[in-house]
């Protein structure tokens, strides 16, 4: 493999954008709105995620 | 109409109106800024319709709303983080007025000053380490001549998978002490899955580095070093990100 060990890039990979997004960040919950715990936000997404790999590699 | 909440993407510091001119919020919606003391909280408005408690359960399951709310929540953040101290909230934090907003703010505020203050001038980059995998096709092997024989091979293979991956740890150690010489701090996160990132080889490391701006070429230039230092294995970093790993409270 030859592909240079750094990307300077600002455009982040959405499994990247998702760990960090789903994961931490200011924690402020909604007033009300948001009463779904992180943790289950993760799993949500991750089985989106999986469903439509899974779905893909079918094809 | 539906009814509308207030999307939170970040809390900043010193953040004017123009800083954020020309970009669109979730759903076109138009970006504001809500100022309480020295913290100013970047929202705009959505329909709670979508965003609501019910709505955000359906569409967190659809991959299309998925990214398409993260990248917009992530275009965002860059704008902001690019010229003032960004700490960036989780996705879809939602508030039903300005005033609830402001209310969070006074709460947190000394959590979100302290986090504030350890971003001011610094980037993430994300360095992950990965066994590599050979480029070249296996050489053909004779078929087993016995069950007792194809069961001495499986296990032959599985023990120089786990030398392999044992040895990528230990790059990925040292790899590691090398980098925290330039970084201001460091978070593990759980390797991933490759059914999701689309890797090859096993992900032994997969670490965000709180980075100064100042120190951003030192960084990278070890990082070539240990990328070159240990070939047997993957070092692929990337970046520079908004702070995303380094600005959550204390209490998560």
């Amino acid at each position: 493999m030859s592909a240079p060990p750094v990307e300077d890039t600002r455009a982040i990979a959405l499994v990247d954008l998702l760990d960090r997004l789903l994961g931490t960040g200011v924690v402020i919950a909604g007033d009300v709105v948001i009463s779904l715990a992180g943790v289950d936000l993760v799993e949500v997404s991750l089985r989106a995620l999986i469903r439509t790999v899974e779905e893909d590699s079918h094809e | 109409m539906a009814e509308q909440g207030r999307y939170l993407y970040a809390v900043c510091r010193g953040l004017t109106p123009e800083a954020v001119d020309g970009i669109a919020g979730l759903g076109g919606g138009r970006l504001s800024l809500v100022a309480e003391g020295d913290l100013v909280a970047l929202v705009s408005p959505v329909d709670l319709d979508e965003y609501g408690e019910e709505g955000l359960r359906s569409n967190l399951e659809r991959l299309d709303w998925l990214e398409e709310a993260a990248r917009g929540h992530d275009a965002v953040v860059q704008a902001a983080a690019a010229i003032a101290p960004t700490a960036p909230t989780r996705l879809a934090t939602i508030f039903l007025d300005d005033e609830g907003v402001r209310r969070r703010l006074r709460e947190r505020e000394d959590a979100i000053t302290a986090a504030l203050d350890r971003v001011e001038g610094h980037e993430e980059w994300s360095v992950k380490v990965l066994t590599r995998v050979p480029d070249a096709e296996p050489e053909p092997v004779p078929v087993a001549s016995s069950g007792a024989e194809y069961l001495r091979r499986k296990r032959q293979e599985q023990e120089d998978r786990s030398a392999g991956d044992r040895d990528a740890h230990v790059a990925a150690e040292k790899v590691h002490e090398a980098l925290v010489t330039v970084v201001a701090a460091s978070r593990r996160l759980p390797p991933q899955d490759p059914r999701l990132a689309g890797h090859q080889g096993t992900m032994v490391h997969n670490v965000a580095y709180l980075v100064h701006r100042d120190r951003s070429d030192d960084f990278v230039t070890l990082v070539h070093e240990q990328s070159d230092a240990y070939p047997e294995v993957v070092v692929d970093a990337r970046g520079p990100w908004p702070p995303y790993s380094f600005a959550m409270l204390d209490e998560a």
